[in-house]
């Protein structure tokens, strides 16, 4: 049987609205659709601006003569920007090397072994260390870490001079304090996401270790880790994003000096430093600019490869934990859960 | 819950504008002069030297109250004149006279002029506990010592100059700017004038090729910290930032063979007898004069014949006559040695007579502005 | 019945050390938080004063160097613009995306694009800001407003992240009831979706604001320097960050002091931020 629909107004069927009703619909759709291209056209534009800037001195230099060679002579416009890649890896080098296995076993301990009354104020604790803005960071690693460091550092460098790298003089502001204030830096972010994954890894395979008489601490070796490498490897990649593009805290503390120092404790460069000292005298030489703005460049690059691959490797190291765990397990139904990467 | 946001708002408008209503505008504290030139209201906007930073910022914050608002960003003379040709300040504020290549940039846009505005001695500080002020440094030991070639306090070349004094075994930790700086240009040129490996090495110039090692430090500012901060440490900065930190610092040799220390006395002996050339571009390194300082720097503000025309409002342009103005009668009388005076050499009176005479030519669209 | 195989004393010993190291570890990472509160309270608490927050940077080369009123109120000021930019236009965003774009090319490529802007150093904003609108004087040189734009880039990724998360978690089911019951899409979007996402937008745009209330870098090349309080935001301003930036390279002790108070008050803010953000976070209806 038909059903008999009422009509209104000759033609449209009662329950559908007017054109003119579906216009704030049209409206609204098509107003976010605009601000969204808006947002897309903006960053495309950011981006050819920033290589059209950067063209004058990769043409004069050459991509690898700029990227690669180390004399950095703005009074004579020569521009090799070596050292301050040296010194971008280096600082995030040693912010990775101190600050992951700490923010990972930070995470490991909240997660599996706090006390349930201390888990949530020392969680908020980590986190405090995110909104600590990185101006305060740089004040406190001037007038706080650097003095009180230094006679440590010294003695280190004295005690350990046949180590390559190490011993010289130390002077206070250098590559390994910047890598320092770096690692404190990402520490929150590494931890928190860990955690994150962590809190993923179903009970069952934690209970099945303890069931087989494992300890607790075999019981994260064997259970937890394995079950959430990829996903902690893409936090740690995350925090090295963070660490390379990081300008005002290295900027106080690095030194300053455009040359690979022979020691982590000598004076360095970063390229996020570089702009910031050198931007104001730079801006208004087409070739001073242009090299700055090239290490924006390389550095944006360098920062949008570590969170591309961050993501995508996150991604699908999850998918074949998945796969391998259902694999195991003889089909057992896993709930599709989406890895939720925090801001 | 957007009730109680909103509220959170208005509290915070409402203790903002609390702030804001309360509390007296800055009063100056260390000068009592009274200016009383005219000043119109109006805010300039200025950048450069840091050597001459609080001279623009003693006088702007006496100028505040009467309605002129002067911002002066002390970022080097370097990029004090990058800002200018860019024209994204007013006037700017720069140790060396203009270049040529400066005023070809600068002609684009107007005829520049500048106005010599004070002398500062540049001095040669050091962090070294039992060592007092007055090291005596030839301009040859202060190149070996900054190119690297001199490493400790009790070097030969450094006793050899100074035998009564108990050198300690410390390693020199050199400071110098990492920012284009007029400071760095009136130093190397002093001492590359001594020591020709240092001149070789190091070059001349707003921002030299300094050898790795060393510590760099943007601004005077950040060098006199750096120095402050390390036990060993040299660095060369200006006189009013050795004082208010209370640095030791050295007394230079000089063309006649005496080793001087800056005070204002020997600063303002540099003023003496300079060669000023028609564009007012003089150079006050190395005076030949038997009592001066060597190294003695000049510092300008720069602007343009007719800074509208350059881009600037036509109420900036009378702001920054106004603020010249000031400086050139009221200003100069707050340079000097006295205890509440600020440690600068003022201006001879010829110079200011000079600087008068070019103010008076400076146009609004044509209009002019005295 | 067989006992339970006893855990050897190696592995017992082995368990108790790495347990130990974790929580060693733990405090480890809080240290330097205690450590920078504490010098920040030791060194900053005792700037706080009447006069440090009525008056003014005053430029004195000798004796008091003055407050910080200017630089509190330019922060306000510049963050509360750079709020009003970049959080409806975040969520604008996030709503395509949740409610239009769902899994397009188009509203992927926008994710991927959203995402790289979380990437991209701050400095480089300032960077182009100073190169689009400062040196093209596009409105005056140096100005807060461009200092608000370069922040808003900033922080208009991190709203648009958190708000798509946030908008995802609005059951369907209310979107559908509400369809049902014959409402327009533009109402459902209004009435629905937001009022129950409200406070996960909130304490998303105000995590954005914290954020942007501490950034430096992005105001260098825009802002120039200010000392006196100007409400003009096509002036140049004075904010907390560049205020505590440029002191801290200053050889006064005053001045140093100056900049511990002022970061103490900037960390003050920001916390109080973050702890206004959990709190909305808490009370959240959705899960």
């Amino acid at each position: 049987m038909e059903a008999h629909t009422p009509v209104i107004g000759g033609d449209r069927p009662a329950l559908e609205r007017s054109p003119l009703a579906r216009l704030p619909d049209r409206l609204l759709k098509w107003g976010l659709f605009g601000v969204s291209a808006a947002v897309l056209i903006l960053i495309v534009y950011f981006f050819i601006r920033l290589i059209g800037q950067s063209t004058l001195a990769f043409n004069r230099f050459g991509l690898f003569g700029f990227a690669f060679h180390n004399r950095w002579i703005p009074s004579r416009l020569i521009f090799g920007a070596a050292a301050m890649l040296f010194g971008t890896a280096v600082t995030s080098a040693i912010a990775l090397i101190i600050g992951v296995p700490i923010a990972v076993a930070t995470a490991l301990y909240l997660t599996q072994l706090c006390p349930r009354r201390l888990r949530g104020p020392l969680t908020i604790l980590v986190d405090l260390l995110a909104a600590v803005p990185s101006v305060v960071y740089g004040l406190w690693g001037v007038f706080v870490l650097i003095p009180k460091l230094k006679p440590a550092e010294q003695w280190f460098a004295n005690t350990f001079s046949f180590i390559p790298w190490v011993g010289g003089h130390v002077a206070g502001p250098s590559v390994f304090i910047a890598g320092l204030i770096l690692a404190i830096m990402i520490l929150p972010i590494v931890s928190a996401i860990s955690r994150e994954v962590i809190s993923t890894v179903p009970a069952e395979h934690k209970e099945a270790a303890l069931a087989l008489g494992a300890t607790r601490w075999e019981m994260i070796k064997i259970a937890v880790l394995p079950y959430s490498r990829p996903g902690i490897t893409g936090g740690a990649m995350l925090g090295l994003g963070r660490a390379l593009g990081e300008t005002i805290a290295v900027v106080l503390v690095i030194g300053d000096d455009p040359a690979i120092p022979h020691s982590i404790f000598g004076q360095g460069y970063s390229l996020a430093a570089v702009i910031a000292n050198e931007f104001g005298e730079g801006s208004n030489i087409p070739l001073y600019r242009s090299a700055l703005l090239a290490c924006g460049l390389v550095l944006f690059v360098l920062t949008l490869f570590v969170n591309g691959f961050a993501r995508g490797y996150v991604l699908r190291g999850e998918r074949k934990m998945f796969d391998g765990a259902r694999h195991r397990l003889g089909g057992v139904d896993e709930p599709e859960i989406e890895p939720a990467m925090g801001a | 819950m957007f009730r109680s946001r909103i509220s959170a708002l208005l509290a915070t408008a409402a203790v903002a504008a609390g702030l804001a209503a309360c509390g007296s505008s800055s009063s100056t504290t260390s000068s009592s002069t009274k200016s009383n030139t005219k000043v119109t209201s109006a805010t300039i906007n200025g950048a450069g030297s840091t050597l001459a930073a609080p001279i623009y910022t003693q006088w702007g914050s006496n100028l505040k109250s009467q309605g002129l608002t002067v911002n002066y960003s002390a970022v080097g003379s370097g990029t004090g004149i990058a800002d200018l040709e860019s024209g994204t300040v007013d006037f700017a504020g720069s140790d060396p006279p203009l270049a040529a290549a400066d005023i070809t940039t600068l002609d684009k846009k107007g005829s520049p002029v500048q106005f010599p505005m004070a002398f500062g001695a540049i001095t040669v500080s050091y962090n070294l506990p039992g060592v007092k002020t007055g090291l005596k440094l030839s301009g040859k030991v202060i190149g070996d010592i900054f190119d690297g070639a001199v490493t400790k306090w009790n070097s030969p070349e450094i006793t050899g100059l100074n035998p009564g004094v108990n050198l300690p075994a410390t390693t020199i930790t050199v400071v110098h700017r990492s920012d284009s700086s007029g400071t760095t240009a009136g130093f190397t040129a002093l001492v590359a004038a001594y020591n020709p490996t240092f001149a070789k090495k190091v070059d001349t110039g707003k921002l030299v090729q300094w050898p790795s090692g060393e510590v760099g430090a943007a601004k005077n500012a950040g060098v006199a910290a750096a120095i402050k901060q390390t036990a060993g440490a040299v660095g060369y900065v200006e006189q009013a930032y050795a004082l208010q930190n209370g640095f030791t610092y050295a007394a230079v040799e000089n063309t006649a063979g005496k080793f001087i220390l800056p005070t204002i006395q020997n600063t303002s002996a540099a003023a003496v007898g300079l060669k000023v050339p028609a564009n007012l571009g003089l150079v006050a390194i190395n005076s030949p004069n038997p009592a001066a300082y060597p190294i003695v720097s000049q510092t300008f503000i720069d602007t343009y014949k007719d800074p509208c025309k350059a881009g600037s409002s036509s109420s900036a342009a009378k702001g920054v006559h106004d603020f010249l103005n000031y400086a050139l009668t009221t200003g100069e009388s707050e340079l000097g040695p006295g205890s509440n005076q600020l440690p600068y050499a003022p201006l001879p009176a010829n110079l200011i007579a000079k600087d008068k005479a070019q103010l008076a030519t400076l146009t609004c669209n044509g209009a002019p502005l005295s | 019945m067989t006992e339970l195989p006893r855990i050897s004393a190696g592995r017992r010993r082995k368990d108790r050390i790495m347990r130990g190291l974790l929580a060693a570890a733990t405090g480890v990472a809080l240290v330097p938080l205690v450590l920078v509160i504490y010098y920040l309270i030791y060194k900053g608490a005792g700037q706080w004063s009447g006069q440090f927050f009525t008056s003014d940077p005053n430029g004195n080369f000798l004796g008091y160097p003055g407050g910080i009123r200017s630089a509190i109120l330019g922060t306000i000021e510049i963050v509360a613009l750079a709020t009003l930019i970049s959080v409806p236009l975040g969520i604008a965003v996030a709503l395509y995306l949740v409610e239009y774009g769902k899994k397009s090319l188009f509203a992927n490529v926008v994710r991927y694009f959203v995402d790289v802007m979380t990437g991209v150093p701050s400095i480089v904003f300032g960077l182009f800001i100073y190169i689009v609108l400062v040196v093209a004087h596009v409105g005056g040189n140096f100005t807060a407003w461009k200092g608000s734009v370069a922040i808003s880039l900033l922080m208009l990724p991190i709203v648009a992240r958190s708000a798509e998360v946030v908008l995802n978690l609005v059951p369907g089911s209310l979107r559908e009831a509400a369809l049902a019951l014959g409402a327009p899409r533009w109402r459902v979007v209004t009435r629905v979706v937001l009022p129950t996402a409200a406070s996960g937008l909130v304490t998303g745009s105000l995590l954005a604001i914290a954020r942007g209330a501490g950034e430096t870098a992005p105001l260098l090349f825009t802002l120039g320097t200010a000392n006196g309080l100007t409400f003009n935001l096509s002036q140049q301003m004075n904010t907390l960050p560049t205020q505590i930036f440029s002191d801290i390279t200053s050889p006064r002790n005053a001045i140093v002091a100056r900049a511990w108070g002022a970061a103490l008050t900037l960390v003050v803010l920001v916390l109080i931020l973050n702890l206004i953000a959990r709190a909305a976070q808490r009370r959240s209806r959705l899960a």
